[in-house]
């Protein structure tokens, strides 16, 4: 479906509903579902960019603005103060997107920093998390605060739910490290 | 002694003679960089797995060399590094026609025990030179601590647009009462893009509190993330090095820079150094950092600078502990942020360590408000040694990251903070700033300047704000609608940092138009005189020019 198919359509569902919509509010929707579209097409494959060059594209806001976009499909330029005043970009729209995380952790791992970028990586599969579930699943791994279970649980949901391979792994480790050095939850 | 020397008598009434000394006490780890509980530098490779780590058999590893072993040494290169002899690393260091790549790429092969028989061939002039050469960014930096006794938001603004205006690239506060933390970050967030966009700002509080503070856009970073050198330690912290290494991720994942802080003498006041020297296990946490992956570390003993200070070479084990975190590429905030000494030479002794090879952020932070306000129990330098600071930079020719500033723009700028914040405070529903102390906060030296707030009132509704979800857009939305587009502009633009997420790459600062400086575009490339960072040209003529000095003119 083409951007102004898609237009179209929801122009149609919202004339059938009674809602009067601008023009602009619409592009904007349009960009949205656009973008949730293509994420979940692209979400099985790794992003098409392999390989960002430090001397090229860094910093991207900059050189690679065509690479950066919001969590909800908006890119930077469309963040302008105007729209943000009257509400029509909200706080939610302003979140960092896992592609945009891989371009950086491309950029660190081109620097020699791959510990950095592993950092990133992982950053990049927490995105998928709420706010909420990423301090609780923070406050499990703190010491005495959860059975192997619990931990291995947690790792299950982070792999299965959230497609955070690279967490998931790290809380296994922790698994077992805590259970070695006796510092998992005491039943 | 029945008659005493009329010298030794005033020299005991000298502040030095205040100051607390204590001879070293290995047992104890009371020692900064040599105690004979240090193991022998070593490592043992089985199938691309450390067995071995300085003589510890894996068996025996406890949390912090599990750690080290598994996700900080660089299997691949670290018998080669290990290889090298410790006098011939250290004059590598040192060495201008050793680029510092190449010192990176050996660096990640060398085992914590290593890394301490390097540093302790080195004294304090060679350990700068190997600042000079090895700190990630290529621009020296600074970062101002802004806080008071009374939590008082339109102060904390007033003083947060008079440190960005000064030319800190980073403000941190904390709180007086800690339920006050959130509504002094928005305090912070709004009075430092006043004074300079760009310059970001961070509030020292519980980790989790930190965190979701910076997920709802209040903060744009964070710093007090500790890590220790003992297990037991990092376990009294209430952490282990994976859930503060899952911390670091979470930090990435919502756009927020961040770096961990540790430093000697913190495993000593705490209880349990296993009597092995400060540097040993500083260095164990600044490796444990470089295996998490977070782009760097503010250390510098930090808030436990009293014990490093106290024994023989600590001031000197200090700088080595920063110039350990360079080493391994990460960006260092390099302390000299907490009074250890009555001694103004002594204090200013210790900060030229840092001062002269210029690091990320020399001072983390410099207490811009009077000693009596800074909330983390005083920085070397105040608000109060301002000029002393720009005159140092002008007698040496060094960039120490502020520049000479006229008193009316100040008045002006901190009157402009205190307004913008009083702008969003009407917007978002906390209790009124009045006039009259945008006024009082506008003049102020301190807190003592400025009227009692009703604390009552103010922790309701900034907890009431919290509850409702408010965030750092409420505050652009307040400020365009009172008529500060250009700060909202400026928050707005922080806000967007944490979409594209360029700063959360080594050393990375703010330009006051955004551009994000780091060891990515602007990497060291110091390799003797004519190369790095010169302090010269434009910058060198803002500098130089304090309005204290004649000009011929005048004559």
């Amino acid at each position: 479906m083409s951007d102004e198919q898609l237009s179209k359509m929801i122009e149609r569902m919202a004339q059938t509903k009674g809602v009067n919509v601008s023009p602009e509010l619409l592009k904007e929707a349009v960009k949205r579902v656009v973008t949730v579209l293509s994420e979940s097409s692209m979400s099985a494959q790794a992003p098409a960019h392999k390989g960002l060059d430090p001397k090229r594209d860094y910093p991207l806001a900059q050189k690679r603005p065509d690479l950066v976009q919001t969590s909800t499909g908006l890119s930077l330029a469309d963040i302008t103060l105007d729209k943000v005043a009257s509400g029509k970009i909200a706080f939610e729209d302003m979140k960092i997107r896992p592609e945009t995380l891989e371009y950086q952790a491309q950029i660190a791992e081109a620097c020699g920093r791959p510990q950095l970028a592993n950092n990133i990586r992982r950053a990049a599969e927490l995105t998928r998390l709420s706010d909420q579930r990423v301090l609780e699943v923070y406050e499990s791994l703190r010491p005495y605060r959860s059975t192997k279970k619990e931990m291995l649980d947690i790792a299950n949901e982070l792999e299965s739910k959230y497609q955070a391979r690279i967490c998931a792994a790290l809380v296994r480790e922790a698994a077992e490290v805590y259970e070695k050095r006796g510092r998992l939850r005491r039943e | 002694m029945s008659k005493r020397q009329k010298r030794f008598e005033v020299l005991a009434q000298r502040p030095v003679n205040k100051d607390g000394f204590i001879k070293e006490w290995m047992e104890v780890g009371l020692v900064a960089m040599d105690s004979p509980n240090d193991p022998a530098p070593g490592i043992k490779i089985q199938n691309g797995k450390v067995v071995e780590l300085d003589g510890k058999l894996r068996e025996k590893f406890d949390m912090i060399d599990l750690w080290i072993a598994d996700h900080s040494i660089d299997t691949s290169i670290a018998e080669k590094a290990m290889a090298i002899d410790s006098t011939q690393f250290a004059r590598m260091l040192v060495d201008i026609n050793v680029p510092r790549a190449e010192i990176v790429r050996l660096s990640v092969g060398l085992t914590p025990a290593k890394i301490l028989d390097v540093l302790n061939k080195m004294n304090v002039v060679e350990l700068m030179m190997a600042m000079q050469k090895m700190r990630p960014r290529r621009t020296p930096s600074n970062q101002a601590h802004v806080t008071n006794l009374k939590d008082h938001p339109a102060l904390l603004a007033a003083d947060a647009a008079e440190a960005a205006f000064r030319g800190f690239t980073e403000e941190e506060t904390t709180v007086g009462v800690g339920r006050y933390a959130p509504m002094n970050a928005l305090s912070l967030l709004v009075g430092a893009q006043t004074g300079c966009p760009g310059v970001i700002n961070q509030c020292a509080v519980e980790e989790a509190l930190e965190l979701s503070m910076g997920m709802r856009g209040l903060t744009a970073y964070a710093e007090t993330v500790s890590v220790y050198g003992t297990e037991q330690v990092f376990v009294d912290g209430d952490d282990t090095p994976w859930s503060k290494a899952y911390l670091a991720s979470a930090y990435a994942s919502r756009g927020l820079k961040m770096r961990y802080t540790s430093g000697t003498g913190s495993e000593v006041q705490m209880g349990y150094a296993d009597g092995k020297s400060m540097l040993y296990l500083e260095i164990r946490c600044v490796m444990l950092a470089k295996g998490v992956g977070v782009q760097g570390v503010q250390n510098g003993s930090i808030s436990c600078i009293g014990v490093p200070g106290s024994v023989p070479s600590g001031i000197r084990a200090v700088l080595a502990e920063n110039v350990a975190t360079v080493l391994l590429d990460l960006e260092v905030a390099s302390g000299n942020d907490q009074t250890f000494t009555h001694s103004p030479i002594r204090n200013t002794a210790r900060m030229l360590m840092q001062f002269l090879p210029g690091t990320d952020l020399i001072v983390s932070g410099y207490s811009s408000v009077p000693n009596y306000d800074n909330m983390f129990a005083g920085s070397t330098h105040d608000c109060d040694d301002y000029d002393d600071w720009l005159v140092l930079q002008r007698d040496l020719q060094i960039d120490g990251g502020l520049h000479p500033v006229k008193e009316a723009d100040v008045i002006a700028i901190r009157n402009k903070g205190a307004r913008a914040l009083q702008a969003v405070f009407k917007e978002v529903g906390l209790p009124p700033i009045t006039d009259e102390e945008v006024e009082a906060v506008t003049y102020a030296h301190g807190s003592k300047d400025v009227p009692d707030r009703n604390v009552t009132e103010d922790l309701r509704a900034i907890e009431d704000f919290m509850k409702r979800g408010g965030n750092g857009v409420d505050a652009v939305r307040a400020l365009v609608k009172h008529g500060f587009r250009d700060v909202a502009e400026a928050v707005l633009g922080i806000l967007k940092q944490k979409i594209s997420g360029d700063y959360l790459h080594t050393s990375a600062i703010l330009k006051p138009n955004f551009d994000v400086l780091s060891a990515v575009n602007d990497l060291n490339d110091y390799q003797g005189p004519g190369t790095g960072y010169r302090l010269e040209g434009k910058r060198w003529e803002i500098l130089k020019d304090i309005p204290q000095a004649i000009s011929p003119e005048d004559i």
